[in-house]
């Protein structure tokens, strides 16, 4: 794109490289690094660039004595269970935009895209009564529906725009041959759509695994806590702040979503931007 | 991969075959798959939603059995209220920062991004970490950035010789602002950076060799071929970050918990509190309400856009 082959033009593109790739970076070496400094070394006024001793006994508490695992166990059933449920209704409401031309199509789409722009946190305000009168308050089924609030309406149009794909013709073969829409859909539509399917699951297990805000207002029984309040209150509360433990744990409880997300990125971002850039 | 060989795209069907719909007369069918979202839409969105508006109408406390109706006191309440006004004018300086910087970082980072060079696909891949850490741990790792005592920006900062002493960046105002812009700068960028890299991909590339024959430098392309054909998409990224800052939470709660005193006290912070920490849920509402309204605008364009784009 960039024609490079003059002194300054290479000059002033490394330099830029330089600056945003540091700042893009840096701070993941830094949660590397610092997990693996004992804490002599870690509580040092100036540090090392390098932990001169690595040392995994971050790793080792935060894993044996701590109650990581339990909050990761906590996040990987709410997260998976409201990725299953999102994905579920988003496939079906987003085949039915797509597929069938009812009186109200476009105007409950758009409301339903909408919403994405009410905040969680005034959602949340009404969600806290109603889940207490459901008695879901501090139960997981409870945390489940209300993170459906995060993905639904985009994992909804991103499968839309996919099944919009869906050539009718295909659809209608199918059913001159006298399968029934349900069958052709779950048949014929769905194998062809993994990649989406899979993009949208993952979308939706993003947000409810990396979420603070609700688990932390919804549930309060320790045994159900998620893995954000559970970080956030074990190590850094008013009494003490454990950074290595932090790191450490940081690690632990980011891996997971980053593997997933390694392997299925390319997925992902075509079907959030897709939409949006055509 | 094989599922990629699935597209539908790759069937034999004329161009014009995905536009109509199904019109068999199937509707039916169409509206009950719609029903279980609409159902879930219904009573984790837009019930919450509505009963929120309401709520604003009411003085709801935590001493209260019932909600009394007083009609738009709450709002009155807020029009007197400091605190309220200081939260709507620290998330303005709040977004406007954090959605400037991302948008000249993220364009920049995939500007670099489209560069041809060897290890591009890793770096590209790595780029997007940010993004999928939870917001416990992005905010772990700028509090230890910033950490007054060991913290390596002071470490740095001293190195360069910029200060003589460490600051206590997260208990001073300013501080503490750079650090949750920072922030939510960092876990924008791969965002923003997939929109644009997604916007570049169709770039004509002749164009720009026929405007390089002509003599254009590096800056022209840029002005008047790379900047005017990602028009469209900057202005969806803008707007999604604008909604996006509107609503950050997360971060600045676990790296700040909206202080020093109040210095980043964002409207997300400013609700919570009101609702869950002093239980003044009518008086939380009220706010809330006005905060839906100041993401009126973006949210019009943003709507506006997709209709377009069907």
């Amino acid at each position: 794109m960039f024609d490079l082959s003059s002194m300054k033009a290479k000059i002033v593109f490394g330099l830029a490289t330089l600056v945003i790739g540091f700042f893009l970076f840096f701070p993941l070496y830094w949660l590397v690094i610092s997990s693996l400094k004992a804490n002599g070394e870690l509580y040092r006024v100036v540090p090392t660039p390098i932990p001169t001793m690595p040392s995994l006994e971050h790793f080792i508490r935060a894993l044996t004595t701590g109650k990581l695992p339990m909050y990761l166990m906590n996040s990987l059933i709410t997260s998976t269970c409201s990725a299953a449920l999102v994905t579920l209704l988003a496939l079906y409401a987003g085949f039915s935009f797509a597929k069938y031309r009812y009186i109200g199509r476009q105007p409950v789409m758009l409301f339903m895209l909408s919403a994405q722009m009410f905040p969680f946190g005034l959602l949340l305000i009404s969600i806290y009564p109603l889940m207490s009168e459901l008695n879901l308050l501090d139960t997981r089924p409870g945390l489940i529906l209300s993170y459906v609030v995060f993905a639904l309406p985009v994992s909804t149009y991103m499968l839309y725009s996919y099944f919009s794909q869906v050539p009718d013709e295909l659809i209608d073969a199918a059913r001159a041959d006298g399968a029934s829409d349900l069958r052709i859909f779950h048949t014929i539509v769905i194998p062809i759509s993994i990649p989406p399917i899979v993009t949208v699951f993952l979308y939706s297990f993003m947000w409810s695994w990396n979420d603070l805000l609700y688990s932390m207002t919804l549930i309060t029984s320790e045994d159900k806590r998620t893995i954000g309040p559970g970080l956030l209150l074990t190590y850094l509360n008013e009494v003490n702040s454990d950074w290595g433990g932090a790191m450490a744990a940081s690690l632990v409880a980011s891996t997971p979503i980053v593997i997933a997300f390694m392997f299925l990125q390319r997925y992902f971002i075509q079907g959030v931007t897709a939409g949006a850039v055509k | 991969m094989a599922v990629i060989e699935n597209n539908p795209l790759a069937y034999p069907v004329s161009p014009k075959a995905n536009r109509g719909g199904l019109k068999a007369g199937q509707n039916r069918i169409g509206l009950l798959m719609l029903l279980p979202a609409a159902l879930a839409f219904a009573a984790v969105i837009l019930y919450p939603f509505l009963s929120a508006l309401g709520l604003s109408l009411f003085e709801y406390t935590v001493v209260m059995m019932e909600p009394r109706y007083i009609g738009l006191q709450n709002f009155a309440k807020i029009a007197t209220d400091a605190d309220v006004w200081a939260a709507f004018w620290t998330t303005a300086i709040y977004v406007a920062l954090t959605t400037a910087g991302t948008l000249v970082a993220g364009l920049g980072w995939a500007l670099i991004m489209n560069q041809p060079f060897a290890g591009r696909g890793v770096l590209r891949s790595l780029s997007l970490l940010p993004w999928v850490l939870p917001s416990t741990v992005s905010a772990f790792i700028w509090g230890w950035i910033f950490n007054s005592r060991y913290g390596v920006l002071n470490a740095f900062l001293m190195e360069l010789g910029v200060i003589d002493f460490p600051q206590a960046w997260l208990s001073t105002p300013q501080g503490a602002m750079l650090a949750v812009v920072l922030t939510k700068v960092w876990l924008s960028i791969p965002l923003f950076m997939s929109f644009f890299l997604a916007g570049l991909q169709s770039l004509d590339k002749e164009q720009i060799d026929a405007a390089r024959v002509d003599g254009a430098g590096n800056w022209a392309v840029l002005r008047d071929h790379i900047l005017p054909h990602l028009r469209p998409v900057l202005i969806i990224v803008v707007v999604l970050g604008v909604i996006g800052n509107l609503q950050q939470f997360d971060t600045v709660y676990a790296l700040t918990g909206g202080g020093p005193v109040r210095a980043t006290t964002v409207l997300s912070v400013e609700v919570y509190r009101r609702a869950f920490e002093q239980w003044d849920i009518g008086f939380a509402s009220a706010v809330g309400v006005l905060w839906v309204c100041s993401l009126l605008p973006p949210a019009f364009f943003y709507l506006r856009m997709l209709v377009k784009g069907n």
